[in-house]
């Protein structure tokens, strides 16, 4: 065993190693930690194999860790399939195999299921950051492939083979992105779900006002907004997302569930136009759910996403990728519809029992009032009025929470103050629902986009009204209105609680401006990345090609791509064949002796392979005597410019050398015209055998 | 399966006409330089699969709709074609001559001494024959670099390879470029040496006049005074210890009466161990000192001692009744 690992150049199992853990870093909170451990401790007891401190386990003891880390690996997938769960038996399979990696061939096996690492990396990772340290990964493979190719003496050390991987990769750059803008994008060939069923942040499809909710301590981005017009005020950006009309005392959820679909890739993207004036493009991260938020009175622009009632959008499936749609904004119509009697009793339910107090509160209030209108606005100002406070850290409110939050503890965020007054509204007889979104957002670099972020969840009330349809009551309004006209931050300014429980967030340290900076020309390049790159899928190909004249479709694409491949590998083949040999540049003494070579071949002179300058010269000589006297002096400066002082020369004075070296070409063309002269007057000359010692017959 | 002979016609012939081709392109030379006319480049086997692993993550990319996995196969599909160049320019431009064939007993390994130069850096260039070799060699600089392959002989007489492949996958590996040169210089292979059961019946039964009868040894010896210039190992350092006297032995041998190794010495025995015998004598009276001359058929070689001398009765075995190979489509 132990002698088949010294098979292979330590350098370069070295640099294979490295780049498998850079490779396993993306994927590092997606897979389950034991796998990491084992697959770091394979690789470590590979590397120590090499250095010879231990052996290599023999056959039995592998197919024991083999089959004991698929028993885990069994046990703990629970039988469920995904790209997810295959990605990490994937990366089980590359920690087994480097036990045994002995020689050349398992060596390109391993290359091999890296770079395919890579690629699965790509599928759960597409954020630049990432994006590089993945593209890293990949260079230190090859050039742990290219240092298996080197053989160990040598002078190639990995520095120059990740210069010689740097040019080629600069030299084909520009057929590498012709290929990545003209390649057609087609439609996918199947569906395998990418991730099974992962707990995301984000908004649920249910409320419990008593719950805590974790959402505010997160800083994690939802979605980021481009306006082709102005961004609007932070007061007017409610971000609608879903409705809550299901109240069973506690929770708050949809009247009609979600119908299941299953989990998967939205295949439209919203393409690349530019965007109107009222229009905005949404790049939301994955949601893994069907919902997606836009402002009130939106118009869906691109087909990748469709309203349903509610003035709600949906996606065709829950998005296990990011996705970019576009809205348009619309001037409101004025036109007020009706409600349907189903619909009316749909938005004043209420559980028969619970929050008795509420429910008198609700009644005397609307014999106070004279419309639905005027009951609301009661509804806000005892809100305003009283000592009602907006906290992050609001008591747990078992029973009757309504009761609890109206009359004992009086402290609540957005959940609880938005259930509480739709119970009211409800109460009295008015239809009423709970609306789930964002509100806010804030600006990102050089405020050309907006950044809406998980902290800036928040839930409020919409009512009918006759004559008005569903109006928008906001009681966080009236209790903060810091928290609608400027953010969360400033709202719990004075508690303190703003990602009290996040350290590590950049939004965090809003006082200090160069982390403010920093995190958001970051946020900008990951944001002009993710829409340029990532998204450039389908429909941004087809807008971008209906620039250039001409209808250009798919089967055009495709002979575009490869049109551009026949180009650039006929390129390449000219480029071959007019550089001949390339690299360094040769010694031009070199050179010389080469020419004077093929001079002497020329006139049918045999030139014994190796022959030194001295020999030339007495070949030349036996060719043309009148050439002698010249042919010697400039072997004599051949002789001098290897080995004699002008040797020393090469590192001192240029000037020196290179009159040296007009001198010596003269000599040559003189020798040059000597045997010339001599081959138009006697004639083709004798064919001189090789040297008689080699040819002893 | 079962192999059908028109295919299998139909495979020898293309080989043929392949070989003749190749033949054709690469001249018989003890020299070539090598240029885009005679590098051939394929992928290898392990280019072969980095190809399917191309597709195969072109296929996820498309099914994934996934722009960086496109940027990644695209990326290496093109590190692809810029590896095909580099493994050509690797190869392109240098010159592989061979410098001396070397010479060597039938069974042994016979060296071949190459010489690789070119006007850039060349890494990881392989040599190798069908039989011997591989060696590798790396230009460095403009330097010219040497290398011995090793290629081993089964019977006396000319040995040439017919065809000495260079290869370079440098440097993923994923393609190999190999041209090839074809040495006009053959090596000479002695005979194998084996030492006749019995002493040879001499040049008595050749019934030539000129011959002496078989040496005795130090009988024939003549001794005389030491002279500046005799080595050392001629004294006789046993008649030095008795009386002082420093005495050199001088062979009768140097006058004449030399032995005689004839070709006609083993009658009745094959032709070709004959030879062998007679290369074991020769080797043995080198060893011993003493002078011989050799007789083959048709080849007379007049007695003396000394390396020059074994080496051209060594060479007379060798190529007795052979004659060196011509350039089959050669210059």
């Amino acid at each position: 065993m132990n002698v088949a690992v010294s098979l292979l150049p330590t350098r370069a199992l070295l640099w294979l190693l490295c780049g498998f853990v850079l490779l396993l870093v993306p994927q590092w909170d997606r897979l389950p930690v034991w796998l990491i451990v084992a697959c770091l401790a394979l690789a470590g007891w590979r590397w120590l194999a090499q250095l010879g401190r231990v052996r290599l386990p023999g056959r039995w003891l592998r197919l024991t860790i083999m089959g004991g880390l698929i028993a885990v690996y069994v046990a703990t997938v629970h039988g469920r399939f995904s790209v997810d769960t295959a990605a990490s038996f994937f990366v089980l399979a590359v920690g087994l195999k480097w036990l045994e990696t002995a020689n050349r061939r398992d060596f390109f096996v391993l290359f091999f299921i890296l770079v395919y690492l890579a690629t699965v990396n790509f599928l759960f990772r597409q954020g630049i950051g990432w994006s590089l340290v993945t593209l890293a990964g990949v260079v230190v493979i090859l050039v742990a492939l290219q240092l298996l190719h080197t053989p160990p003496d040598s002078r190639q050390s990995a520095f120059r083979g990740l210069r010689r991987l740097g040019t080629m990769l600069l030299k084909t750059l520009p057929v590498v992105i012709a290929l990545f803008i003209f390649f057609p994008r087609m439609a996918p060939l199947w569906s395998v779900p990418l991730v099974s069923e992962q707990a995301r942040t984000g908004l649920s499809d249910s409320m419990t006002p008593g719950d805590i909710s974790s959402l505010a301590q997160s800083s994690e981005r939802s979605f980021r907004v481009s306006f082709g017009g102005d961004i609007p005020e932070h007061r007017d950006r409610y971000w609608r997302g879903l409705i809550l009309d299901r109240f069973d005392g506690h929770t708050w959820s949809q009247w009609q569930e979600e119908p299941y679909r299953r989990l998967g890739r939205v295949d439209r993207d919203a393409g690349i136009e530019t965007l109107a004036a009222n229009q905005y493009d949404v790049l939301m991260e994955a949601s893994g759910q069907r919902w997606v938020y836009a402002l009130d009175n939106s118009r869906a622009v691109s087909g990748n996403i469709s309203e349903v009632p509610g003035e709600l959008f949906r996606l065709e499936r829950p998005a296990d990728t990011s996705v970019r749609y576009r809205m348009a904004l619309e001037p409101e119509t004025g036109e007020v519809g009706e409600l349907s009697p189903g619909e009316r009793r749909r938005y004043l339910q209420l559980p028969s029992s619970g929050n008795q107090r509420s429910r008198q509160l609700a009644r005397e209030l609307a014999t106070g009032t004279a419309s639905d209108l005027a009951f609301a606005n009661a509804v806000l100002n005892r809100f305003r009025e009283q000592p009602y406070y907006y906290t992050l850290r609001p008591p747990a409110m078992p029973d009757d929470p309504v009761d609890t939050l109206l009359f004992d503890d009086q402290r609540g965020f957005c959940a609880h103050y938005a259930s509480a007054m739709t119970f009211l509204l409800r109460a009295a007889d008015i239809p009423a629902r709970v609306v789930a979104g964002y509100q806010g957002g804030s600006a990102g670099a050089d405020d050309a986009y907006l950044i809406v972020r998980q902290y800036d969840a928040h839930a409020w009330v919409e009512a009918w009204l006759d004559g008005q349809g569903w109006v928008r009551l906001d009681p966080t309004a009236a209790i903060a209105p810091q928290r609608i006209e400027s953010g969360l931050r400033d709202a719990v300014a004075e508690e303190g609680s703003f990602l009290e429980d996040n350290w590590a967030s950049p939004q965090r340290y809003g006082d200090l401006a160069l982390v403010q900076w920093v995190s958001l020309q970051m946020d900008r390049i990951n944001y002009n990345w993710q829409r340029w790159v990532v998204g450039y899928q389908g429909q941004s190909q087809m807008d971008l090609m209906s620039r250039l004249p001409g209808g250009i479709g798919l089967r055009e694409l495709g002979y575009i791509t490869a049109g551009l491949i026949g180009v650039a590998l006929l390129v390449a083949a000219m480029v071959a064949a007019f550089r001949h040999g390339g690299g360094k540049r040769p010694d031009p003494a070199t050179v010389m002796v080469l020419r004077w070579e093929r001079i002497l071949r020329q006139r049918g002179v045999a030139v014994p392979a190796g022959a030194t300058p001295l020999q030339l010269a007495s070949l030349t000589e036996q060719q043309a005597p009148s050439a002698g006297r010249i042919a010697r002096a400039f072997a004599g400066d051949l002789n001098n410019h290897y080995y004699g002082t002008g040797a020393r020369l090469r590192r001192g004075s240029r000037h020196h050398r290179t009159t040296g070296l007009r001198l010596m070409r003269r000599r040559l063309a003189h020798v040059r015209r000597e045997l010339k002269r001599r081959s138009t007057t006697h004639g083709p000359a004798r064919q001189h055998t090789a040297d008689p010692a080699r040819r002893p017959f | 399966m079962v192999k059908s002979p028109l295919l299998s016609a139909i495979r020898s012939h293309t080989r043929k006409r392949w070989r003749s081709w190749i033949n054709r392109r690469i001249p018989v030379d003890d020299r070539r330089d090598f240029d885009r006319r005679c590098i051939f480049i394929l992928p290898t086997a392990a280019g072969w699969v980095f190809g399917l692993l191309l597709v195969v993550m072109l296929l996820t990319g498309i099914n994934y709709q996934n722009s960086l996995i496109y940027l990644l196969t695209f990326l290496l599909g093109a590190l692809f074609v810029a590896a095909m160049h580099q493994t050509h320019n690797n190869l392109s431009g240098l010159q592989l001559a061979l410098l001396q064939p070397g010479e060597g007993f039938a069974g042994d390994a016979i060296p071949f001494r190459f010489v690789l130069q070119g006007p850039h850096e060349a890494t990881a260039i392989e040599l190798g024959a069908e039989a011997g070799g591989p060696i590798i060699l790396s230009v460095v600089g403009s330097e010219r670099i040497e290398g011995t392959l090793q290629i081993p002989s089964r019977e006396r007489g000319f040995l040439r390879p017919d065809r000495v492949r260079v290869e370079t996958r440098f440097p993923f590996g994923l393609l190999m470029a190999w041209s090839w040169l074809r040495p006009a210089t053959p090596a000479l292979v002695y005979p194998r040496p084996v030492l006749p059961p019995r002493a040879p019946e001499g040049s008595v039964e050749a019934g030539d006049s000129e011959a002496v009868a078989v040496s005795q040894g130090q009988d024939q010896v003549e001794l005389r005074p030491w002279r500046e210039g005799d080595l050392s190992a001629r004294v006789d350092w046993k008649r030095y210890s008795r009386n002082g006297e420093m005495t050199v032995a001088d062979w009768e041998g140097e006058q004449g009466s030399p032995q005689w190794l004839d070709f006609e010495g083993f009658p009745g025995v094959d032709h070709e161990l004959r030879l062998s015998y007679l290369t074991a004598l020769v080797l043995d009276r080198d060893r011993v000192g003493e002078p011989w001359g050799l007789r083959l058929p048709g080849v007379m070689i007049e007695p003396d001692r000394g390396a020059h001398h074994r080496r051209q009765c060594l060479r007379s075995l060798a190529t007795w009744q052979r004659t060196p190979p011509g350039g089959d489509g050669g210059r």
